[in-house]
């Protein structure tokens, strides 16, 4: 083996610590689409800590609401809003727009 | 009046469609832009006309629901190169919308409530039961099928609103 390859390697290695690092100190982040009057998956289940973005993909407004724990208010179409899931449990959410839109996040 | 709102909100569907012969692409995205604009112009008159907060509130939310839908539509058709084509079933919801509105805007507090709710109601079941039985099965490309399913949903949100509105007045 060159010295050059070795070098990659070792950089390599030391990235890969690095990234393996980071992951563990990180909150989770984890994606629900909202499209076609649904949340998909309507049900999630993440770490305490956890970043949950929800995207509307949808041309009107919806919102992501359980009465008492969390509201997002309107989320425009095509906007986006982060939940960080800071208290563990089971939230029920729906859409105070679209009430046949229901969710539930399940916080660990 | 509810039965009367149903009646004329489903003839404004069927007399264009129940004697023609299945419509194309083209006149389907016509009947979409038609039927969304028709709740659009009532809603923006129940926003000003409207007695409570909740109807109000109902009444922007169809101009914002119905106006997204549209712009969608309107996007869709102009990348298929679709150019939305006039016919029967457009023109009746067009009569119907107008009908509608000559009668609302001579109502005022309880009774314009009741009058705009209770046409939402069978005018949003009109819609849905046009979705099912001629919109989605007749359409050909698969684009314009997927958004007039995708959109669905909603409508049926909007018909278990009104009816939830309808059955506090």
């Amino acid at each position: 083996m060159s010295r050059v390859p070795l070098r990659i390697a070792a950089a390599l290695a030391g990235a890969l610590a690095l990234a393996g690092a980071v992951a563990a100190d990180a909150p989770a982040r984890a994606s629900i689409i909202i499209d076609g009057t649904r949340y998909d998956p309507a049900t999630l289940t993440v770490k305490r800590g956890a970043r949950v973005a929800f995207v509307n993909k949808d041309p009107f407004p919806h919102t992501v609401t359980a009465p008492g724990k969390f509201d997002s208010k309107e989320i425009g179409a095509g906007k986006t809003w982060t939940y960080t899931a800071a208290k563990a449990g089971r939230f029920d959410y729906i859409c105070t727009l679209h009430p046949n839109m229901k969710g539930t996040l399940i916080v660990e | 009046m509810k039965n009367t709102a149903l009646i004329l909100a489903t003839a404004a569907f069927t007399t264009g469609l129940a004697f023609a012969q299945a419509p194309n692409d083209a006149q389907i995205a016509h009947i979409v832009v038609t039927a969304n604009q028709v709740d659009i112009d009532a809603g923006k008159l129940a926003e000003k006309q409207g007695s409570t907060a909740e109807v109000k509130a109902f009444g922007k939310q169809m101009v914002t629901d119905h106006s997204g839908v549209n712009k969608q539509a309107t996007e869709l058709a102009k990348k298929l190169g679709v150019k939305p084509e006039d016919n029967p079933t457009s023109q009746s919801l067009k009569k119907g919308g107008e009908e509608n509105m000559a009668n609302l805007k001579k109502l005022k507090g309880k009774e314009f409530d009741k009058a705009y709710v209770d046409h939402e109601v069978a005018y949003h079941q009109a819609v849905l039961d046009a979705i099912d039985k001629t919109l989605v099965p007749d359409a050909k490309n698969a684009e314009l099928k997927a958004l007039i399913v995708k959109v669905r949903p909603a409508f049926e949100a909007h018909l278990q609103h009104a009816k939830m509105l309808q059955s506090k007045l």
